[in-house]
């Protein structure tokens, strides 16, 4: 009976249901399907070609003791701390920065703050290639001009994460120092001047009312930077294609090669669902730290 | 995410229509639109990679001297980005039943052909080919058979070489001949660094994937007569005399430093190289193209020579041929055309000649030829001002001799090759020794491979 009647109020709102409707429709086609046919295809194995051969939990049991799957997830780990501890404290200074009442040529600046995020990633990756360069990069030719050893940046297992962690944190900040720059914007200068009225320094002012006023647009940065920092594909596959000896891959670029490059397609679609469990986990975290903190704020 | 809904969507969009796979066209149907010489107005598409641009010119120049052919008809190569690109754009239309996007050709190595053709995708040419085998030169059609049949044509097949910059050589008082033998290329080496105080390197090593795929599969490994798999398809690599040799031999260059640590095919090597720090490339043909293109302005102090041999074993390098696959398409119309001008481009001795002449002004690869006639032409035989009047097509020619056997190519060694090179890649960044890294070889060949199907 329920049922009927759900039936009966969908067809007397047909009309909203139709104006709706082209969403779930490219929705299912397009996300919806493969990702219902990629979970299908994790449990077997297919070169994409012929008829997939059903290998139970196959896949899934053979990330578990991959020792690259292994070391593409611990470098993608990496990725998102080096992105969180640098990223976000960066671009809130470059915001508070920008919105500082005694800066010149705030639209200029602004614009050239931004460069690097609207800057193709493929194209700075290969300047990035030249400068970190072992013989000939310019970052090594500084650091012989003050006396020290060149670095084999790209070329070694101990320090290939680091260039893909510079040019991630060079290109991606400018974007969360936009998005902070507004949200300082939005905050009333009232608080401010109470603030100071009552005798509140620069440092205590940042931490009692910045912060804290901030704290939606953080957690917004933070979940888009654990997004961003998981599915890091570009920056390791140009600056060292995740070597050597994979000590730079990410969890992105190690489902391009198992689905791309070597065809085995199952295996990569277990990838794709194992970051999808991971990301969850991951953000699950962050929202609970999150709730638990602005919790503790609205205690004090 | 966002590659993950990229892989499913296709994937999905490929799964949903694979059962719908065309009937092959086979040899008697393609046959019939080159027999009547009519060819439908349109686009003849092949997939390629390196750099198919030149290639093109071939099919424009026969299409231009032979109007009558294929009016209306104009070719297209589109630029792949590597063998599994030219593969995945291939097999992606079609396993989704979109054979409108499919190529009529497309360029291939023995482990994509292989997939490909278990996948129905390619048309089966032995018939064709095999009409021709006493034509070309031994060995051209070794590393085409799959299953007792012949899936793509052959294009080329170049041997390995090694180029060294002569002018090093007469500065240090250096004999190049030294290098015929591979103990003798590492004494030179040791001699060219004592004599230039280190400023000399003998070679380079890549610290990436390009170290096992020049130095291994094609080069020292199949000179060692060294074994990936057995017949069986076991993997031998870490017990295996002939490629302990190869990689312990690659490990004595890297470690009393013979070696410029330098990524392949970038501007720095280009530039050691100008600066004379770097005394030979080793190996392949295909050397030549990169060598006039990047350093045209040492045009004259280069050579070259056959690859240096293990003394006890004799083998010179293992060749590589070029393939190019016909589409099995549900109507392949242009496959006959294309099998046209490949005749053309291997047994017109005119176009040919015309062809390679236009490559070697604008400085771009070509290769020799692989028909045994066309080959006693003394233009193959005529000198290169590159290489200081040294004939490279004949030395070309001349490093078709004596060659080893290629590795057995299973379709697993895609995967291999990836698990081998991150092993060198750890020994080359020092992360381990080179016995250390055969043993790792073998460890994670069995835990991810296992077994590899030889056929």
């Amino acid at each position: 009976m329920s049922s009927n009647s759900i039936w009966a109020r969908m067809w007397k709102k047909r009309q909203i249901y139709l104006f709706i409707s082209p969403f779930f429709i490219l929705f299912g086609i397009f996300q919806l399907t493969p990702m219902v046919w990629s979970f299908y295809l994790s449990f077997h194995e297919w070169n994409g070609l012929g008829a997939p051969e059903f290998i139970g939990l196959g896949n899934y049991r053979f990330l578990l003791r991959d020792k690259v799957f292994h070391s593409a997830l611990r470098n993608t780990v990496i990725y998102w701390l080096a992105n969180s501890l640098a990223i976000i404290p960066l671009a809130l200074i470059l915001a508070s920065l920008l919105n500082h009442t005694w800066l010149r040529a705030k639209r200029l600046i602004r614009t050239t703050v931004f460069l690097p995020y609207v800057t193709a990633t493929v194209a700075v990756g290969l300047i990035f290639n030249m400068l970190f360069d072992y013989n000939s990069g310019l970052i090594n030719s500084l650091l012989e001009l003050i006396g020290l050893a060149p670095v084999p940046w790209l070329t070694s297992v101990q320090t290939s994460k680091l260039p893909v962690i510079f040019l991630n944190i060079w290109r991606i900040t400018p974007w969360h120092a936009l998005i902070l720059f507004s949200g300082l914007q939005a905050i009333p200068h009232d608080l401010y001047e109470a603030a100071t009225v009552d005798g509140a320094g620069a440092l205590r002012r940042f931490f009692s009312i910045t912060i804290p006023s901030l704290m939606p647009i953080l957690f917004f940065s933070f979940i888009t930077l654990t997004v961003d920092a998981f599915r890091i594909f570009t920056e390791p596959y140009i600056l060292t294609q995740g070597g050597p000896a994979n000590s730079s891959i990410s969890i992105v670029q190690y489902l391009y090669i198992n689905g791309f490059s070597i065809f085995k397609l199952g295996l990569a679609s277990a990838v794709g669902y194992a970051l999808t469990l991971i990301l969850l986990i991951v953000s699950f975290g962050q929202i609970i730290a999150m709730r638990r903190e602005s919790g503790l704020m609205e205690g004090n | 995410m966002t590659f993950a809904l990229l892989l499913t969507s296709i994937l999905a969009f490929s799964a949903c229509t694979a059962s719908v796979t065309p009937a092959p066209a086979g040899e008697e149907d393609a046959a019939d639109a080159g027999t009547t010489g009519a060819y439908p107005p349109g686009t003849m598409t092949v997939y390629g990679y390196g750099q198919p641009q030149y290639w093109q010119q071939f099919f424009e120049n026969y299409l231009n001297d032979h109007p009558d052919v294929a009016p209306g008809v104009s070719v297209e190569m589109v630029q792949t980005e590597n063998e599994a690109d030219a593969r995945q754009k291939v097999q992606l239309s079609f396993t989704a039943g979109a054979y409108d996007e499919l190529p009529d050709a497309t360029a291939s190595a023995p482990v994509s052909m292989k997939a490909l053709a278990d996948g129905g995708v390619l048309l089966d040419v032995t018939d064709y080919v095999e009409q021709f085998k006493d034509r070309f030169v031994p060995g051209a059609l070794d590393q085409l058979y799959y299953k007792d049949r012949i899936y793509c044509l052959p294009k080329d097949l170049r041997p390995q070489l090694l180029f060294y910059n002569q002018e090093i050589f007469d500065q240090y008082g250096i004999d190049p001949a030294g290098m015929e033998t591979i103990e003798g290329y590492i004494e030179t080496g040791r001699q060219l660094k004592e004599a230039s105080d280190g400023e000399v390197y003998l070679s380079y090593i890549d610290p990436g994937a390009f170290t096992w795929r020049y130095w291994g599969r094609r080069g020292l490994m199949p000179q060692a007569n060294a074994r990936i798999w057995d017949e069986n398809g076991e993997v031998v690599i870490d017990t295996d005399p002939g490629a302990k040799l190869a990689m312990d031999t690659l490990a004595t260059l890297n470690e009393e430093e013979l070696l410029y640590k330098s990524a392949i095919f970038q501007p720095p090597l280009y530039d050691a190289a100008r600066e004379g720090k770097v005394a030979t490339f080793y190996i392949g043909a295909f050397w030549d193209e990169f060598l006039r293109k990047n350093l045209p302005d040492m045009e004259g102090k280069w050579r070259v020579m056959p690859a240096p041999i293990f003394q006890d074993l004799g083998l010179g390098g293992a060749p590589v041929v070029g393939l190019e696959c016909l589409i099995n398409k549900p109507d392949p119309v242009y496959a006959d055309l294309y099998k046209t001008i490949w005749e053309a481009y291997q047994f017109d001795a005119d176009a040919r000649q015309t062809w390679t002449e236009q490559m070697v002004a604008e400085d771009a690869p070509y290769s020799n030829p692989i028909s045994v006639e066309m080959l006693q032409d003394d233009f193959w035989k005529e000198p290169t001002p590159y290489y200081g009047g040294q004939s490279f097509r004949e030395a070309e020619a001349n490093g078709l001799n004596n060659v080893s056997q290629n590795l057995i190519v299973t379709d697993k060694d895609a995967e291999a090759d990836t698990i081998i090179s991150a092993e060198i890649e750890s020994y080359v960044a020092g992360n381990q020794t080179m016995d250390e890294a055969l043993a790792n070889m073998g460890e994670q060949l069995r835990e991810r491979i296992g077994t590899a199907p030889v056929d």
